[in-house]
């Protein structure tokens, strides 16, 4: 029987892994089609790697955090190191969700403008530095020590919205996906 | 070639630089682990080089079955890295798996540290080449267990150290004599306390008459506690408040029909009151994150990326098809061609000229004008 710790272990080095080759590709794509690195040839090479990876993590991602919260001494989010991994990873699982499924019903014409290649890969990034915060959150947490502790980051402070903020968010959050599902597929090929 | 060998240089810096990382100078924290912690304290274990520690463990002479004991480590010829950091392992064999004493039927009631597990963290002090610490472990059979215990610790060139006790300590486990006054069997000790507010102890027994209590603080001065029955076999005693987060030791001295019991010293740490939230407010907000984030970044993408496919309403692309062929028709294919002037072609004009460019001509648009 595998416990909660090594299967946390395990499915943060997929997501952490995932995400680092992810961030690396979406690096390289903003520079391809910014025109500052001059290799055409690798265009759709990375554009391919750089999505599947960060999807990839992104499958993996649910069960790091369950696995890390029943692997978490004590009883529940008793720390606030783990309120902010919480909401960390969530941000980034966001920003993954709403880069893939651009990238799944636009096509390569996210690529086709300036505006649209700074924001995707941009979406991109911040994915993958969500995801390495919460990995470094995770060190101080178990570890006292991390990486990124050198940014002397504020993993002790909780950004807690009143439920009422929370509440709106998430229902303004949930119309602009439906909105904008529906608004991608009455623009989509098949129409 | 060359950027071949220049990936495969960089390839090989990165293998090498993994090595040298494997270790956790910080330390793996206290926990429940594995000789070798799985592999999660120093990486894989073929890295490791063997710790010059000495290792030995003790235990009282007789062990009985559901009363708790101590079992003590002392590790001398200490040798650390300067973070002076060493871990130390309570194991029932040395293989890497499923060998610790939960594993092999004991429970671990209370460590040197506050806690209740098999692998213990502890900072030496400055010159400090030995260390002693003791868990307090509780068997559930009889029988006898072979005991290891086992080091890790960082060096001075970064290397990671491993070492284990040059042979096993057995134990033997013997059945309860009759009346013999004792802890109940059910009865797990506190290991954490908060500051500032007294504890309270509710301590169950069985045939006990009555029972003295004693707590000791860092500094190793015993003091001794009033205790007042709550029942037959229960009894419940305060230990002063902590103002700081220390620990504490405590034990009770239980007498009754049978010969007179010492329990082992409980190790009882004291710590800032746990921190709390409201979950549900946290998984809304988590929620909400993820639904915003998505929903903007998806939202900007469409406005920001050129989908020009039109609507079936919108007529536009056939507009400008229209005007597109309207403007590419040469205007000598609607328009015949002007008359010729009455003095005859302009000066090196052709006739062909005349008939495509003479509108403009008679417009004014060459040579200054009609003519």
């Amino acid at each position: 029987m595998i416990s909660s710790e090594t299967l946390h272990v395990v499915t943060t080095e997929l997501v952490v892994g995932a995400f680092s080759v992810a961030g690396l590709s979406f690096t390289l794509c903003l520079l391809l089609h910014l025109g500052i690195l001059k290799q055409p040839s690798w265009t759709s090479v990375f554009d391919h790697v750089a999505h599947f990876t960060l999807a990839f993590g992104l499958v993996a991602t649910p069960f790091a955090i369950l696995s890390g919260l029943s692997s978490a001494p004590g009883e529940g989010l008793n720390s606030p190191i783990l309120v902010n991994k919480m909401f960390l990873s969530m941000t980034g699982f966001g920003f993954a969700l709403g880069c893939l499924i651009s990238r799944w019903r636009l096509g390569g014409k996210v690529w086709s403008t300036t505006k649209s290649v700074v924001l995707h890969s941009s979406s991109g990034l911040a994915a993958v530095g969500s995801m390495l915060l919460t990995a470094s959150a995770g060190g101080t947490f178990t570890r006292g020590e991390s990486l990124l502790d050198i940014f002397h980051l504020p993993y002790e402070q909780v950004l807690l919205f009143p439920v009422l903020v929370s509440v709106i968010g998430l229902l303004l959050g949930a119309t602009m996906l439906v909105l904008s599902w529906k608004r991608m597929n009455s623009s989509s090929t098949v129409h | 070639m060359k950027s071949r060998f220049h990936t495969v240089f960089v390839l090989s810096l990165l293998l090498t630089c993994s090595a040298f990382g494997a270790a956790e100078p910080g330390g793996n924290g206290d926990s429940i682990q594995d000789m070798q912690c799985g592999g999660a304290c120093h990486g894989d274990a073929s890295i490791n080089e063997t710790s010059s520690a000495i290792l030995s463990l003790s235990s009282p002479e007789t062990i009985y079955v559901g009363i708790p004991t101590t079992l003590t480590l002392t590790a001398t010829n200490l040798e650390t890295s300067s973070t002076r950091l060493i871990g130390l392992f309570l194991l029932t064999d040395t293989t890497g798996h499923s060998d610790t004493p939960q594993d092999a039927g004991w429970e671990v009631l209370s460590d040197a540290n506050g806690g209740a597990v098999n692998y213990l963290e502890q900072t030496l002090t400055p010159g400090q080449n030995e260390t002693s610490i003791s868990w307090v472990i509780r068997a559930s059979t009889l029988g006898s267990t072979t005991f290891y215990a086992a080091i890790h610790h960082g060096g001075g060139d970064s290397s990671p150290f491993f070492g284990t006790t040059a042979t096993g300590f057995e134990v033997s486990v013997e059945p309860v004599p009759e009346n013999l006054p004792r802890l109940a069997a059910d009865f797990t000790p506190p290991t954490l306390r908060t500051l500032d507010s007294p504890t309270e102890l509710n301590i169950q027994t069985q045939f006990t008459d009555s029972i003295q209590f004693e707590w000791k603080s860092e500094d190793g001065l015993i003091s001794n506690a009033l205790v007042n029955s709550t029942g037959d076999n229960s009894w419940i005693t305060t230990i002063p408040a902590a103002l700081q987060p220390t620990t504490v030791q405590w034990r009770v001295i239980l007498e009754g029909e049978g010969p007179e019991q010492t329990t082992p010293w409980f190790t009882l740490a004291a710590e800032e009151s746990s921190w709390e939230v409201s979950e549900n407010a946290v998984y809304l907000q988590a929620f909400a994150l993820l639904f915003m984030i998505a929903g903007i970044v998806i939202t900007l993408q469409i406005r920001f990326t050129s989908t020009s496919t039109p609507s079936k309403y919108d007529e536009t692309p056939l507009i400008l098809e229209e005007l597109a062929l309207t403007d590419a028709q040469p205007p000598s294919q609607e328009l015949a061609p002007p008359p010729l002037p009455a003095t005859g072609l302009p000066t090196d004009w052709t006739k062909a000229q005349w008939d495509a460019y003479g509108h403009d001509y008679l417009a004014g648009k060459y040579g200054g004008g009609q003519v």
